[in-house]
Formats: structure tokens, C-alpha cells, sequence
């Protein structure tokens, strides 16, 4: 579904991304792991399409991200690490506009923004405006916002960041019902979190990959994931 | 095309649901018939004065030469610093909050954004602008003899339309440029500002000189439009100032991509 091949982006002569490959298969969770700065968003936003690559080719669902970025977008639902959210709209009001921008016929936008609205739970914040809401229905919102037109692909760039306990649990829940019938690229920095919802794992490093396997293989009962990312990320 | 019919809605929602068209309605309205007031007690004055002394000179004396094409004029200085607020949210404030980013992983390309806020920013300036057929209504509600001339209003008022759409194409431009609304306001006032001054310049000096200074200046073309003609020259001058900015704004929007 996701091809990745010798991915570089380099910002002035400074190497965000260093030369990555992968892919995802269809219907795959990955976890796309990695410290600050180790140029996760900057992958996650090529993908997208947003952001064109210095060198190498990316390819999602066939289609090649550079020549069309704009069939890419139509294939990708985007939840960037800052929900993009318009706080001076309601949650329906906001949400019919993506729907609108991703191109939806106006006879079409009503149901699917009805849909994503039960998905997330966000029936009792419908009316209210954005910029009263508390940080997990944000979340959410933002969710919502990248289920919009049912893309193939959901590209989350940590999505429980900030969250409560309980919230990060729906959350989480969330994705792992989305995952039984979407690709799913899934970065975060919390590592039960990987546990529970991916069946492989990346892990990067300064732009370039240290860790690349199925979840059972970087783990082991006398090793933890988090001893694993710990031992490979280390300066 | 829907993705920029969306933006256009998502717009007017936005200015008309926060207070930023009210503001600037308000401003406007109480900057414009203070102007109105000045310029009717002056020609009230001026007609007491010549009934007293220069009797055969009233005849010479109409309002609309006196009040609505002076109005006119005044009220494209007013949008010099009106234009400015409207504008310097449109890109400055998506670029601030990060919706920008969804602007840019949707399939949705610069035009639809920049025409999508510009027709937008439109609506809201026809609306304003609309605000001030008021005056010459009021005016032919109690005149007794010569009244209005209305197609020098409709001059007046498209005039004032096309210079305030080529300001708010210059506007949106330089708020696709920065993330401070700050600094698109002060920037684009400073622009339009000169855009005003640059005429100015053309008084002291002559011959081509002053020509090609007076042909620049935004304010100037309006001249026309007031006096109730329409010149092809002064059409021509904003409308490519309006597609410039507008074309501008796109550039800057495709630049975006690659940082």
C-alpha cells in the first residue's frame, strides 16, 4: 500500500530524513517509532503528499506522491501532531468543510460527516464551538476530520499526545477498529501504546532506520520494547 | 472548483460569526459619515453664503459634484486603513494555527485557496461598501429640488469596489507571506499607504514625471468613478492590480510547499 524507496528530505544541507525504506502492506498497523526529531513528521507529511521529497520515491496505492500529489491526498487521511482545527467553528460546521475540501458532493457530505461523528463519539459536541472543547475531544475532532471521505490510509502522527488516561484508552480503541479495514501509520512515543495496536514496528534514528520488524521480534521476555528502542536510539 | 466554494463559505462564516466584519463595518461607518457630515455642512455653508453674496453663483451649485464625488474620494482613503484588518488574518492566521497543514495534505490546490479567500473578502467589502448607499438615500428622501444623480453613485460605488478588491488581493498576498497578522496589517497598510502618496509626489513635479507618478497611484484612478464616468484606463489599472496580487498570493502559496 506505502512504498518507500531511499527517502531523503534535507532542510538547507542538514539531513531530515537520511536515506529511509519501507513499505506497509494493505490492512498493516505500523508503528512508526523514533526520539524527537528523528524525522518522523517529516516522513509522515511526505506521505501525505504536503511536503515533496529531496531525493528517493514514495508511492501510495500506486500512485507515485510527487507526480500526483493530488490523487495521493484524496487516498489519505492526515491527523497532523497539532490538530488542525478552526476554532471558530463548531464541530459540524468545521467538519463539513473538510468534507467539502476533500471535493465530497454537497448530497454526500451531510451522511458522511454524520458518520464520522458517531465513529468518534462526537454526538453530544456537535453544536459546540471548537475552541470550548477539552483537549480529548480536539483529539477526536481531529480524528474525525481524517476519516472524512473514507481514505485508504490514516497517517496519525501521535494522536494521544496529551491525553488522560481514559482518553488515550478510547483513542486507542479507536484506531484499533479502524485498523480492521484501513492501512494505518501510527507515531508515537508511547511504547505500550505500540504494543497494543501495531503488528510491526519502525524505528528511526537521526533519519535513518535502526529497527525494522514485526513487534514479536523486537520483544522477548527478557527484553522489552522499551529496552530495544532505548538501546538503539542512544547517542 | 468545490474545494474553493468551500473555503468561500468557511470564510464568510467566519467573518460574520466573529466580530472581525463588525469591527470593521463599525469603523467604517462612523469614519465615512463624519466625512459625509464635513462635506454636507460645508455646502450647506457654501449655499448661505453665495444666497447672501453671489446669488447667480447657485445656480452653478449641485451636490453632486460637491458631496458624493468628494465622499467618494474620501471613502478610498478610508479603505487604506480598513482594507488592511479585513485582510490580515485570511493566510497569516491558518499559517499561526497550523490549519494551513490541512489545507495542504487535502487535495486542494493554491488557486482554490486564494480565490476561495479573496471571492470571500469580496462579499464582506460589498457589504460595507452598501453601508454607504445610505448617505445619498437619506439626502433624496428630503431634497426638494435636483436630488440625487444615482448613476454617479453607481460609478462611485463600482469605482470604490474595484480599488478595494485590488487592495484586498494586495492584502491577501502579503498575509500569505508571514504568521503574524501583525505584521501583514502593518505591511499591507504600509503598501496601500504608499499606493495613496505615491499621487502626492506627482503635484511637484511636472511633464512625464508627474504623469507616470499620478497613473500609480490607487487613489487617483478613482477620480473618474466619482465624477460619474467610467474611464477604460482606471478599470484596466485595478483590475491588473487585483489578478497581480492575486497571482502573487498563488506563487507564495506554491512556495509553501517546498519549505
Amino acid at each position: 500500500m506505502i512504498e518507500v524507496q531511499r527517502l531523503v528530505k534535507r532542510y538547507g544541507a542538514q539531513p531530515a530524513v537520511d536515506g529511509i525504506s519501507f513499505s506497509v502492506a494493505r490492512g498493516e498497523v505500523l508503528g512508526f517509532l523514533g526520539p524527537n526529531g528523528a524525522g518522523k513528521t517529516t516522513t509522515m507529511r511526505i506521505l501525505t503528499g504536503a511536503l515533496p521529497a529531496t531525493e528517493g520515491r514514495v508511492s501510495v496505492a500506486g500512485l507515485d506522491v510527487f507526480d500526483q500529489p493530488m490523487a495521493v491526498k484524496r487516498k489519505v487521511g492526515y491527523l497532523p501532531e497539532v490538530p488542525p482545527l478552526y476554532e471558530e467553528l463548531d464541530v459540524l460546521a468545521y467538519l463539513r468543510f473538510v468534507a467539502r475540501l476533500k471535493g465530497l458532493p454537497g448530497r454526500r457530505v451531510k451522511s458522511e460527516v454524520e458518520r464520522v461523528v458517531q465513529t468518534c463519539g462526537l454526538g453530544e459536541v456537535r453544536g459546540r464551538l471548537i475552541a470550548n472543547l477539552s483537549k480529548g475531544f480536539r483529539q477526536r475532532v481531529g480524528l474525525a476530520q481524517a476519516l472524512l471521505a473514507d481514505p485508504e490510509v490514516l497517517i496519525l502522527d501521535e494522536p494521544t499526545i496529551g491525553l488522560d488516561p481514559n482518553q488515550i484508552a478510547e483513542i486507542r480503541g479507536l484506531i484499533r477498529r479502524l485498523a480492521e479495514n484501513h492501512t494505518v501509520v501510527l507515531s508515537t512515543h508511547i511504547l505500550p501504546e505500540v504494543i497494543q495496536v501495531c503488528q510491526r514496528v519502525l524505528i528511526v534514528h537521526r533519519g535513518r532506520i535502526v529497527a525494522d520488524d514485526r513487534l514479536e521480534n523486537l520483544t522477548s521476555e527478557a527484553r522489552s520494547l522499551e529496552q530495544t528502542f532505548h538501546d538503539l536510539t542512544q547517542e | 472548483m468545490r474545494p474553493a466554494i468551500a473555503i468561500l463559505r468557511k470564510e464568510l462564516r467566519v467573518y460574520f460569526t466573529t466580530p472581525v466584519a463588525y469591527a470593521a463595518f463599525t469603523v467604517f461607518s462612523i469614519v465615512t459619515s463624519f466625512f459625509f457630515l464635513r462635506l454636507l455642512v460645508g455646502f450647506q455653508r457654501q449655499i448661505d453664503l453665495n444666497t447672501q453674496l453671489r446669488p447667480h453663483l447657485l445656480q452653478y451649485m449641485n451636490f453632486t459634484d460637491q458631496v458624493l464625488a468628494p465622499l467618494t474620494f474620501q471613502t478610498a482613503v478610508v479603505l487604506v486603513f480598513v482594507v488592511p484588518f479585513i485582510t490580515m488574518r485570511l493566510l497569516a492566521e491558518e499559517r499561526r494555527t497550523r490549519t494551513f497543514e490541512l489545507l495542504m495534505t487535502n487535495p486542494v490546490a493554491p488557486w482554490h485557496i486564494a480565490w476561495g479567500k479573496y471571492l470571500a473578502t469580496l462579499v464582506v467589502l460589498a457589504v460595507m461598501l452598501a453601508l454607504t448607499l445610505l448617505y445619498p438615500l437619506l439626502v433624496g428622501l428630503v431634497a426638494q429640488v435636483g436630488g440625487v444623480a444615482w448613476e454617479t453613485v453607481g460609478t462611485g460605488l463600482l469605482g470604490l469596489f474595484m480599488l478595494g478588491a485590488a487592495f484586498v488581493a494586495l492584502g491577501l498576498f502579503i498575509s500569505a507571506l508571514t504568521s503574524s497578522q501583525v505584521v501583514a496589517a502593518v505591511i499591507t497598510f504600509c503598501a496601500l499607504l504608499l499606493l495613496w502618496v505615491v499621487g502626492w509626489a506627482a503635484t511637484e513635479n511636472a511633464g512625464t514625471t508627474a504623469e507616470v507618478l499620478r497613473s500609480m497611484s490607487a487613489i487617483e484612478h478613482i477620480r473618474s468613478f466619482a465624477s460619474g464616468a467610467l474611464d477604460l484606463r482606471d478599470l484596466v489599472y485595478y483590475l491588473s492590480l487585483s489578478l497581480f496580487g492575486l497571482f502573487m498570493t498563488q506563487r507564495a502559496l506554491e512556495a509553501q510547499r517546498w519549505r
